[in-house]
């Protein structure tokens, strides 16, 4: 009778000193656990897009008038180059890794992460280099740099972002590999197949680019003879903030719109092996990665010149097409098959692979020579459309997976307005600059060019764009925020079944 | 007459640090591989000078005064070797419950990788390198920088291997397994590393 009356009051104390604030705080700091390392990871990176949309917008109207410059011409190479680490290493890698880390073991019925500790210590250390290289950016440092320490910053704070997502990436791969639950790979849903691909990718590719650091940094602090100044670092760098690398990050949308459309269709997916393969030829994109090279086609002079020409070219930039085009495709066949109802999750998953699939188009036709786009404004916009894809894809994911993760699911409807919002955001701050490629525009610079007719509006369109994807992001979070008081899902796991 | 039921086959687990391991040896691989990639093109590309032979054209890439102690990093080389077959002859011994010998194949493997660090040191300073005048240099000193990074690492996981074998774990073989996997991963890198740098100069 004592041990009641005397535990019962124990308990309470303990639950409330449980929910006190320090509490909370000291549990957020030292969790191991995969909801709160993912949502940790992808309220940063909605973070890191306020910073991405903000710089668009200045940008674009800075870019307005050629004659007169908003920004400093000192710190506009930097600022692009600020808006590029935005999009790729604060707003892609992040989302869609936080995606599969808040996510993945749902999707496996497993408890926990393998390795938690860490996915953990990734995530942690990527918030400590993404804000090294923001400080860095802030002072004087970065590509065209002009502070010495601070470009030396930059170049900690980005290896340091690079290692944490490999770790982060060690932790997804050895999940999917591990907590199989006795299934095969070819049986686990492709959400999860999608980001073991992903982690392979950045596993094989970002030590690639910690390497040319290493190289750049020591180079950088002595000589300056083999790799340059501040101004040459984007030279050797700047492939990981490009396509088709970049796909390498996003490979996790294509799982959430094969997942989302099994949803939807209420019905399996008739090719699901062939969605497996789309989704693993996203893999393609490593060649291109570890050798650093972009490939232009030129048709030379004999058909040999014009064969040797093409085959790197169609490898390096068609055969990644196929990735998203499969998926795309397949769940189109999905759709027909089953009896399809409205859903969320498809909807802006859709529409973020079919950004995706425009971005990889764009960067194809980009490196076709005969075009001339390479170094306009049209490169900025294939970037553009691949992240802002991914942070569609990202709000059908976290959709699709909310109902088994947090128990609590999105309103589909809702989410429907905020994917088509963003979809046109996405079109704003993307597809003018499709046109103003067409147009001559030069990337990364904001004057010395023909700013009458319709370029000049292109670039008011694009900084509307930006705007807009904010709003979207902001529609979001608050969608998120009021679920939190809806009904609970009676059974967590009715989306997970395998297809 | 009924056929004897077939009992089930042992549910094969796949062990989460072999895979962790395999995956972090893979990137640690890429970063070698890179650095050797961007290393061989720029020897390619290096101007060319006349060869001590006063006939044949030879890359600019080696300063003429610059002498590789091949010695040294030959003895690096072969000191791999034993490193590994250390490595797994703590798997076996821990395969055959065996714990001292388990804990000897640790600790050996452990000091050879204090020994090729202590080689590599001893290298850097026989070559005596200025890290200030060319590209060689710069790269020469990132390269093997990084190199020795890697080897550091295998040494603590050796170091860890064995504290958690003296500590009572010695039936974690796949520690064990996985430990040995990094020491070929990064045997295989210095011989790469060694063929390039050391011996094709």
């Amino acid at each position: 009778m004592s041990i009641s009356v005397s535990g019962a009051p124990s308990a309470t104390t303990a639950q409330r000193a449980a929910n006190s604030p320090v509490q909370r705080v000291t549990g957020w700091l030292t969790t191991i656990h995969h909801a709160t390392i993912g949502a940790s990871l992808l309220v940063a990176s909605a973070l890191w897009l306020v910073v991405a949309t903000v710089i668009g917008v200045v940008l674009g109207f800075d870019r307005l008038d050629a004659s007169s410059a908003v920004v400093d011409a000192g710190a506009l190479t930097q600022l692009f180059s600020l808006h590029r680490f935005a999009l790729v290493f604060g707003v892609a890698a992040p989302a869609m890794l936080g995606l599969v880390v808040w996510s993945l073991p749902a999707q496996l019925h497993a408890a926990n992460l393998s390795l938690s500790r860490l996915a953990a210590f990734g995530w942690w250390s990527w918030l400590v280099g993404s804000v090294t290289v923001l400080v860095s950016y802030l002072g004087n440092g970065g590509p065209g740099g002009g502070d010495a320490q601070y470009v030396e910053t930059y170049l900690l704070g980005l290896g340091i972002v690079l290692v944490a997502l490999a770790l982060i990436a060690v932790s997804v791969a050895a999940t999917v590999l591990t907590r199989r639950n006795g299934r095969a790979l070819s049986d686990v849903p492709v959400g999860a197949f999608a980001a073991l691909v992903t982690a392979l990718g950045v596993v094989l590719t970002l030590p690639v680019a910690l390497g040319t650091i290493i190289y750049v940094w020591l180079d950088y602090v002595n000589a300056r003879v083999a790799f340059g100044g501040a101004d040459l670092i984007d030279t050797w760098l700047g492939w990981v903030t490009r396509e088709p690398h970049t796909l390498l990050v996003v490979v996790p949308a294509l799982g959430v719109l094969a997942d989302a459309v099994v949803r939807t269709a209420r019905g399996r997916q008739p090719l699901r092996g062939v969605v497996l393969i789309g989704v693993g030829i996203s893999l393609s994109v490593v060649a291109s990665s570890a050798t650093q090279q972009a490939h232009v086609f030129a048709p030379g002079d004999t058909p040999t010149g014009t064969l040797q020409s093409l085959v790197p070219y169609a490898l390096f930039n068609l055969v990644p097409l196929l990735a998203p085009l499969v998926v795309v495709l397949l769940s189109l066949l999905a759709l027909r098959a089953g009896t399809p109802g409205i859903s969320g999750a498809f909807v802006a998953a859709f529409l973020g692979v079919g950004m995706i699939f425009t971005g990889l188009v764009g960067s194809a036709a980009m490196h076709l020579d005969a075009l001339g786009l390479v170094g306009t404004v049209f490169g900025e916009a294939t970037l553009v459309y691949v992240v802002y894809g991914a942070v569609l894809a990202a709000i059908g994911g976290i959709t699709l997976h909310a109902g088994s993760v947090t128990g609590r699911a999105l309103p589909d409807g809702k989410v429907v307005l905020v994917a088509l919002l963003g979809f046109v955001a996405t079109v704003l701050a993307s597809l003018p600059h499709y046109v103003a490629g067409f147009l001559d525009q030069p990337a990364n610079v904001a004057s010395g060019f023909d700013d009458s007719g319709l370029v000049g509006v292109t670039n008011v369109i694009v900084a509307l764009g930006h705007l807009l994807m904010l709003v979207t992001m902001l529609g979001f979070v608050g969608l998120v925020v009021t679920s939190r008081r809806a009904d609970a899902v009676t059974d967590r796991y009715r989306v997970e079944q395998p297809a | 007459m009924t056929a004897p039921a077939l009992t089930a086959a042992p549910t094969r687990r796949t062990s989460t640090v072999f895979v962790a391991t395999a995956f972090v040896a893979a990137g640690a691989s890429m970063l070698m591989g890179s650095m050797l990639a961007m290393w061989l093109d720029f020897r390619a590309k290096a101007p060319t000078r006349v060869a001590s032979d006063g006939v044949s054209l030879i890359k600019d890439w080696l300063k003429r005064d610059v002498a590789i102690p091949e010695v040294a990093a030959t003895t690096l080389m072969i000191t791999f070797v034993i490193a590994c077959v250390m490595a797994q002859w703590a798997v076996y011994s821990a395969r055959r419950g065996d714990k001292s010998h388990t804990t000897l194949a640790l600790a050996i493997t452990m000091f050879t990788g204090l020994a090729i660090i202590n080689a590599q040191i001893a290298l850097w300073m026989q070559i005596d390198l200025v890290l200030r005048n060319d590209a060689y240099e710069t790269m020469f000193y990132a390269i093997t920088g990084t190199m020795m990074a890697i080897i550091v690492s295998a040494v603590v996981y050796s170091f860890v291997a064995m504290f958690r074998v003296l500590a009572g774990r010695g039936a974690d073989h796949d520690v064990l397994r996985a430990h040995a996997l990094y020491w070929y991963a990064v045997s295989g890198m210095f011989a790469a590393l060694w063929f390039v740098v050391y011996v094709q100069k």
